[in-house]
């Protein structure tokens, strides 16, 4: 009795968590590494998009699932460096120059669809990643990501330099550390990971490109750093539960329970925790400013 | 420059307003320049394109109409974002707002009183900006009494007032059939079509109206004054003695009253009905249309204006042409980035750099 519940409710719901998840911690763990280094990530959603697209392009042209992979890391990469040169060279508003970014992959991937396969919904299916077991590898690979991020932020020298100049650009530079350089390479580690979360969807979850995959993906990226206090180890545990409320809405769909009000449970308690836990969370004081002001 | 644009914001200098509006037109040229080269790359003819885009906008008069009605929500959204971005608060709830002003003018306009119209349609009206105000009150509220981003907390609102509209036009509210909306309003709360046969209602009137009256409130009223200082200095507004808390407050309800317009007037005007996913995005496409109006009320007005036309023409495009609609997302896109990004601009423009150096 007990052990058929497991294997047709827990079972399904721990697995379907799993891979709801993996895309979100990818992308929130890079949006770790652009607001310790000072850069707001709300250009998040655009590097998944970029990344999710690229890997199946990638994969669709060489028919290899890895090179799709390293696609998808690159497109999001660029994004980043994008995203970087705007708010870092050209001084412009995070959150403008994130939300821009984000409406601009979303029109350019769609484009570039239309272009590339003359279809405006969705592409062919590609060869995505093979593995036998349940759980993707790509799972293992974020959890061993995220230990290593807490590693590198917090254990050394580069982590050191890299909040440094997140929380104080003016005290950073006046030590000698180059401040634009961190930057970039905080951004450009953002995209690399929230373009392998992108990847996740769409040569792991799926095997296709859809318009809009990622579907605001990376806007709960960016709650989910505020939720795990930008914390790499924590930033695991805050995604799952955004990933097991998708999972539940899933099970219940169909069952007289309206997925609407499952689906908005984790925003309810992230309003909470902004309401009455924002006092503990306070994002490097350097966010949203450029060094000369 | 950005002493020179603060002194506009603050109140109308006539070198600024040109220098503005010359950077808005810049930007505005180099966002389609730059689209233009995608498709010519894409190996579109891009002059067949912005042809097929102004035969669709302006071509004859049901084009224009479109353009209008177009432009309307937009204009609506586009304020919206302006409002709470003079008082340095980047409202990115918009699309949220607009969902609940839409829900709760769908509901009043539906509900038979025995109301008259002259009664019925402005207390829809009435819901539909009040619904749209409390949700960002709340943001505003959440800012001020408990420290959070409002950001950060529009972009959870979005998505839980997305998902309670849904649950409302899917559940309780459900007209019969096998789509997710609500009951059609009834006929004394619609707004009439201005002409037979034209969508053009006097939703887009009351549009240009809001914006008039939201530039005069920004820019002579007491209340207009103590917000474009609490944008420009937070703290100084607060050593001079305004109450900057209560200001951010009703900053966000004004412009969430105004996102709730947009729904309420798409509702009454265009669909009749609260349509579940009935938003291609109007809410995010309103920051595209605050910054080609570079925050100025007026501005709203035109650059509604213009991205209206844009998408009014592509529909036309659609018809006409086998180049893809999404030409007119990406220079919206571009819109963003280049207007907010003034050095970029004049990195890119040659005749700039002259300009620049004569500045420094």
């Amino acid at each position: 009795m007990i052990s058929d519940f497991i294997l047709r409710m827990v079972f399904p719901v721990l697995i379907s968590t799993i891979s709801m998840s993996t895309p979100l911690i990818l992308a929130a763990l890079g949006g770790v590494f652009s607001v310790r280094g000072g850069i707001m990530a709300l250009g998040l959603e655009s590097m998944m998009m970029t990344g999710a697209f690229c890997a199946v392009l990638g994969s669709y042209l060489s028919g290899s699932a890895w090179i799709g992979v390293l696609c998808g890391v690159l497109g999001g990469m660029l994004l980043g460096l994008l995203h970087g040169v705007l708010c870092i060279r050209y001084k412009v508003n995070q959150v403008i120059s994130g939300i821009g970014l984000n409406l601009l992959a979303l029109a350019t991937t769609t484009l570039l669809m239309q272009l590339v396969w003359k279809n405006r919904g969705s592409s062919p299916q590609v060869a995505s990643l093979e593995y036998s077991g349940v759980v993707s590898p790509l799972f293992w690979l974020t959890l061993v990501l995220a230990v290593v991020a807490s590693v590198v932020l917090f254990r050394t020298k580069f982590g050191l330099r890299l909040r440094m100049v997140g929380e104080h650009p003016q005290a950073a530079a006046s030590m000698g550390i180059r401040v634009h350089g961190y930057k970039y390479i905080g951004v450009l580690v953002c995209g690399a990971l929230a373009g392998l979360g992108g990847t996740y969807l769409s040569l792991d979850h799926l095997n296709m490109f859809v318009r809009d995959m990622t579907a605001g993906r990376g806007y709960i990226a960016v709650v989910i750093n505020i939720l795990a206090r930008y914390t790499p180890l924590n930033t695991i545990w805050c995604a799952g539960i955004f990933g097991f409320s998708d999972a539940v809405q899933i099970i219940f769909q169909g069952r007289g329970i309206p997925p609407q009000l499952v689906q908005s449970l984790p925003y309810v308690v992230t309003l909470l925790v902004l309401a009455f836990g924002v006092k503990h969370i306070t994002p490097p004081a350097g966010v949203g400013k450029s060094e000369d002001d | 420059m950005t002493i020179r644009r603060n002194l506009f914001r603050n109140g109308g200098n006539l070198l600024a307003a040109t220098e503005t509006i010359r950077m808005s037109t810049l930007s505005l040229l180099l966002a389609m320049v730059v689209s233009a080269i995608i498709m010519a790359i894409c190996r579109y003819n891009p002059f067949e394109a912005f042809g097929a885009i102004f035969t669709g906008a302006f071509g004859n008069s049901r084009a224009i109409s479109q353009t209008l009605v177009h432009a309307t929500p937009l204009m609506f959204t586009g304020l919206a974002f302006t409002i709470a971005k003079k008082a340095s608060l980047i409202n990115i709830g918009v699309e949220g707002q607009m969902y609940m002003g839409a829900i709760a003018t769908a509901w009043i306009g539906a509900l038979d009183f025995g109301l008259p119209a002259v009664l019925h349609l402005p207390l829809a009206i009435l819901f539909g900006a009040v619904a749209g105000a409390l949700l960002a009150g709340l943001v505003g509220f959440l800012k001020v009494r408990f420290g959070s981003n409002e950001v950060i907390s529009t972009i959870v609102l979005n998505t839980i007032a997305i998902n309670i509209t849904g649950y409302l036009a899917n559940y309780p509210l459900k007209a019969d059939g096998p789509t997710a909306q609500t009951n059609r309003i009834l006929p004394t709360a619609e707004l009439p079509r201005l002409f037979q046969g034209y969508q053009l209602t006097a939703a887009f009137f009351i549009a240009i109206a809001v914006c008039a009256i939201i530039y005069l409130v920004m820019n002579k009223s007491l209340l207009g004054y103590e917000i474009r200082c609490v944008g420009y200095n937070r703290l100084a507004a607060q050593t001079a003695g305004i109450p900057i808390g209560r200001v951010m407050v009703v900053t966000m309800l004004i412009s969430g009253a105004v996102a709730g317009l947009a729904g309420a007037m798409l509702v009454l005007g265009v669909d009749k009905r609260f349509i579940v996913g009935f938003s291609p995005g109007y809410g995010y496409n309103g920051i595209s249309v605050a910054a080609l109006a570079a925050d100025n009320p007026i501005g709203v007005v035109f650059a509604g204006l213009i991205f209206g036309a844009l998408n009014a023409g592509s529909m036309v495009l659609n018809r006409t042409t086998r180049i893809p609609t999404d030409f007119i997302n990406v220079i919206q896109a571009f819109v963003i980035i280049f207007v907010s990004a003034p050095l970029l601009v004049k990195d890119i423009l040659p005749f700039h750099k002259l300009r620049r150096k004569h500045d420094k």
